[in-house]
């Protein structure tokens, strides 16, 4: 005789302890994955004297009558560049959202193109156009140096225009701009005291992104002949030993600065951002 | 000449009427509420006052000046909308300051405007705070406060309730129609809930697919609706095909049962078919006060709805609702019972021909 026993079936179903346990593992793996590369960097640039962990390579990079000319240079294109790109891609995502909802596809495929093309195919194409009349911008230094912004400014849409779109859908970008008409005010008014003042967060994210993407360009900076920290780092990864090192720590550094504003900002506007209950 | 006059208005989206030929005359102080359902062109009317939509053809005039086509800015009109709109990034009161400082008025006089309207929505302890820290209700009369502030000539609310809960509804329409009337100032109220309508209006306009269907006081509106979509849309109503029997008379026949109605039938025949619409809250048993009509029916459904009490009646083979007060020492028939409803003559309404 043969007897049968019928059970549910069983799920395991992980602890709290087990996903606890899980996460950490995760999160530990993945901190090492990014820190160890860094800590040995670091390390390698404490070692610019012999025998003697300290900030020999530092003190070289920053005395380097080279490094700071590139890098108030990067960081002047850096700023036009922003100034550039906000003036022509908030305008367009405001009204795009406002007025031409069916063009934001398009708006955004003409936004995405910097990805889609080589740096190196777009730096030819670039000297080619623009080195010959009639428009001729690479026959001095100044004039080559204001097309590789407006090259930036192109590289710099992604960015910009994501993070400005991301920002104008988290308020009622119509309503605001109707209540504020029939309150009196007119376009500058709507622009600057109500749509900028929502968008700080989102604003300043496209403009760090930006600046992190044009401090560390190196491939159309260097084919159009410019002084910026781009090629400044490629010849000192040439040329010096620990140096780089000193160099990609301190380029960390003002990257991690950067995103500290980012989030220090965004959680000072996301503040007033949030929903209320209906009651 | 009224205050504003909508005159010949229509609006087209592409080949899409939405509002079609609107006409309206509104006193200076008057209450006057837009009731249709979605889609029937009442916020595009509003928002062709207001300026956001411009008419395909038509006038719109404000106090003596054509309005038409100035933009939305140099109008002179305040806006409520439906999810409140203030500006997340100032406080209370820069937010109700705004339009003051748009028109560059003094910061004295911002000042104690804002203590004004602060007052006045009684949110004198939340003058500082964000719009995020306020309710639903306390935001929306933030919004007034601020669409009155700069004292605009008429001020149009498009749908300002619908976010907020029933009781808050009740309690917030209340303070708007007081606050409207205490500053006589010339309003424009957009909703699509009849009993908001009803209560807060001087007068109604019922829309329907962008046609004016009834233009009246709330009192006319509900017992006097002129079309049957003013008068199903408006309260619950119980509508019937009836045959006129004696239209000198005002008697008709509903499924054999004989009625009486008050309404002129000059422009119908004996044996024609004619809908009727009779309020459910004009009938009651016979058994309370015998009126021109009594009828007899079958108790066929008995609903509690709070303070009132819903009866569903079988009169021939017509399906009716009665209401009547909710009573709790009142007992109530049972169902499949058999007893006798009446109502007046005047209470027995004709939609015209069926």
């Amino acid at each position: 005789m043969t007897t049968s026993q019928s059970s549910a079936p069983i799920t395991m179903k992980p602890s709290g302890t087990r996903r606890r346990l899980g996460s950490s593992l995760i999160f530990l793996v993945t901190s090492l994955y990014f820190l160890i590369p860094l800590g040995a960097t670091f390390y390698w640039s404490l070692r610019g004297q012999k025998d003697v962990l300290g900030f020999e390579a530092y003190r070289k990079l920053f005395a380097d009558t080279n490094f700071l000319p590139s890098f108030s240079e990067s960081i002047i294109n850096a700023v036009a560049t922003i100034a550039l790109s906000l003036l022509i891609v908030v305008p367009t995502a405001y009204w795009v959202t406002l007025r031409l909802p069916k063009l934001r596809p398009v708006v955004e495929f003409i936004t995405l193109l910097p990805f889609v093309i080589p740096a190196i195919v777009l730096v030819f194409g670039i000297i080619r156009l623009y080195s010959r009349p009639p428009l001729l911008l690479t026959a001095t230094y100044d004039s080559s140096r204001i097309l590789l912004i407006c090259v930036y400014v192109a590289l710099s849409f992604p960015y910009m225009f994501r993070s400005v779109d991301n920002g104008l859908r988290a308020i009622d970008v119509n309503t605001l701009t109707e209540a504020a008409q029939s309150l009196g005010a007119d376009w500058s008014t709507i622009l600057f005291k109500v749509i900028f003042p929502n968008l700080r967060a989102a604003l300043l994210s496209g403009a760090l992104l930006t600046f992190a993407i044009v401090i560390g360009e190196l491939t159309i900076a260097l084919y159009m002949a410019q002084h910026t920290l781009g090629p400044y780092m490629a010849n000192l990864t040439r040329s010096k030993v620990y140096e780089p090192s000193a160099m990609a720590i301190v380029a960390f550094a003002i990257t991690w600065a950067a995103m500290g504003i980012i989030d220090f900002v965004g959680r000072g506007s996301s503040r007033y951002l949030q929903t209320t209950d209906t009651d | 000449m009224s205050y504003l006059s909508i005159s010949h208005v229509t609006k087209q989206f592409g080949e899409t009427v939405v509002v079609d030929d609107f006409n309206l005359d509104i006193e200076k102080g008057e209450f006057v509420s837009f009731l249709g359902p979605s889609g029937c062109g009442k916020t595009t009317t509003l928002r062709m006052v207001a300026g956001f939509e411009i008419p395909t053809s038509g006038k719109i005039m404000l106090n003596n000046a054509d309005i038409t086509d100035k933009a939305p800015n140099q109008r002179n009109v305040g806006m409520i909308f439906q999810s409140y709109a203030l500006f997340p990034n100032m406080t209370v009161a820069q937010n109700i300051g705004f339009g003051l400082r748009v028109r560059k008025e003094s910061e004295e006089v911002i000042k104690k405007r804002v203590e004004e309207m602060i007052s006045l929505i009684n949110l004198e302890k939340h003058i500082n705070k964000y719009p995020y820290q306020l309710s639903g209700g306390q935001q929306q009369r933030v919004s007034l406060a601020r669409a009155l502030a700069f004292r605009p000539q008429v001020l149009l609310l498009d749908e300002p309730l619908s976010a907020l809960d029933a009781k808050i509804r009740v309690s917030l329409r209340a303070e708007i129609r007081s606050i409207q009337k205490s500053l006589g100032i010339t309003a424009i109220f957009v909703t699509h809930d009849q009993e908001e309508a009803l209560s807060i209006s001087d007068r109604i306009v019922v829309m329907n697919v962008g046609v004016m269907e009834q233009v009246g006081t709330p009192f006319e509106i509900y017992n006097f609706p002129k079309t049957q979509f003013v008068a199903n849309f408006v309260g619950s109503l119980n509508t019937a095909i009836a045959e006129v029997t004696d239209p000198a008379q005002g008697l008709l026949s509903l499924d054999g049962v004989q009625l009486v109605s008050a309404e002129k039938m000059d422009n119908l025949r004996k044996g024609d078919k004619v809908r009727i619409a009779i309020r459910p809250e004009r009938l009651s048993f016979a058994s309370e006060q015998k009126k021109a009509n009594v009828l007899d029916c079958t108790i066929e459904n008995i609903t509690f709805l709070g303070s009132v009490v819903r009866i569903q009646v079988k009169i021939g083979n017509t399906k009716f609702n009665m209401d009547t007060f909710n009573n709790p020492f009142l007992e109530l028939p049972h169902i499949g019972s058999v007893d006798q409803v009446t109502c007046s003559k005047e209470a027995v309404l004709t939609l015209g021909s069926a």
